[in-house]
């Protein structure tokens, strides 16, 4: 059993923990600009351009994401 | 420079503006507070040609762009948590104007006043269960003759049996731990398991939890959730935090 357990501090949270929690839960105050990227198209644009350009991402070295 | 409108943050209560005199938003702009019947909504300008609708559907399937808003949203809402209580926004959240801001904010404010007092002086943690990282399938060489066919088709169901035992603890660990955690915690939530594309390692994700802790059960619900994990052999653990409450900001 391996354990990470870290202090987190400004800018460590990984990139999907984040998307998880800015897309997918904080407050929905529904801007009037962005009417129609509320709720589920944003979810669906999250994980389009996520999982492309992951893809992508794996050719980089380890230390390069987390 | 194109028409401007207002993004907005997050939502505090008695956050003096002030106090974000030396933070700064998208592009380095100043932040500003709207304050309204007692909340402030933390906003900064942005350019419709950036953050309008149309811009918007090109740039969040960029991820460079989509990574650099994410993280200066992150560091804005982490700011603010750390003067006052705060329910964090979501991401891109843009409105016309201050007034606009105010029209929203008179709308939800039962429901902003009900998350802040859910979320005052509490931060997240995230705790995520690992299941053991499939096993290249045993070659299970093919029968050569009549006499072995009872005996392959034996060897398996004995590997799939063993990888569906796997898979069942992995899961019945995760349920333990996340008891665990949700004992230590004045409230929890299952998000969804992150899909092995996006976290790039190949053990499946069998718990995603967030747990919302009180200030001063931060190293108990830690050392809680260290202790039941040791326990458990079958799986690896991941915890994180504690992170501004951000998925406890729900509106209701």
């Amino acid at each position: 059993m391996s354990v990470v357990s870290t202090e987190q501090a400004v800018g460590q949270v990984s990139l999907v923990d984040l998307l998880d929690r800015l897309l997918g839960t904080g407050v929905v105050l529904a801007g009037d600009v962005v009417i129609s990227l509320a709720g589920v198209d944003l979810v669906e644009v999250r994980l389009n351009a996520l999982i492309t350009t992951v893809r992508a991402d794996l050719a980089r070295p380890r230390g390069a994401r987390r | 420079m194109s028409p401007t409108a207002r993004y907005v943050f997050a939502v505090a209560r008695s956050l003096r503006a002030e106090d974000l005199a030396d933070t700064v938003g998208f592009h380095d702009v100043p932040l500003d507070v709207v304050s309204h019947r007692g909340l402030s909504a933390v906003v900064c300008d942005v350019e419709l040609a950036e953050f309008g609708e149309e811009a918007l559907t090109k740039n969040l399937e960029d991820l460079a762009w989509l990574e650099w808003a994410a993280r200066t949203h992150d560091g804005v809402v982490w700011r603010v948590a750390g003067l006052a209580t705060c329910a964090p926004l979501r991401l891109v959240t843009v409105c016309s104007d201050d007034d606009s801001v105010r029209a929203k904010v008179d709308a939800l404010h039962g429901d902003l006043e009900a998350v802040l007092d859910r979320v005052e002086g509490r931060k997240e943690w995230s705790l995520k269960v690992l299941a053991p990282a499939p096993v290249e399938r045993e070659p299970v060489p093919a029968p050569s003759g009549a006499s072995s066919g009872a005996d392959y088709l034996r060897r398996k169901r004995e590997a799939a049996g063993r990888r569906r035992e796997l898979g069942e603890q992995a899961l019945q660990a995760a349920e333990v731990l996340h008891r665990v955690a949700s004992e230590h915690a004045v409230a929890s939530r299952r998000l969804a398991p992150q899909d092995p594309r996006l976290t790039g390692r190949p053990e499946p994700m069998v718990l995603n939890g967030a747990y919302l802790v009180e200030a001063d059960q931060h190293e108990s619900f830690r050392a809680a959730v260290a202790a039941a994990a040791e326990l458990r052999d079958d799986v690896s653990i991941e915890l994180e935090g504690p992170w501004p409450p951000y998925s406890f900001a729900v509106l209701s």
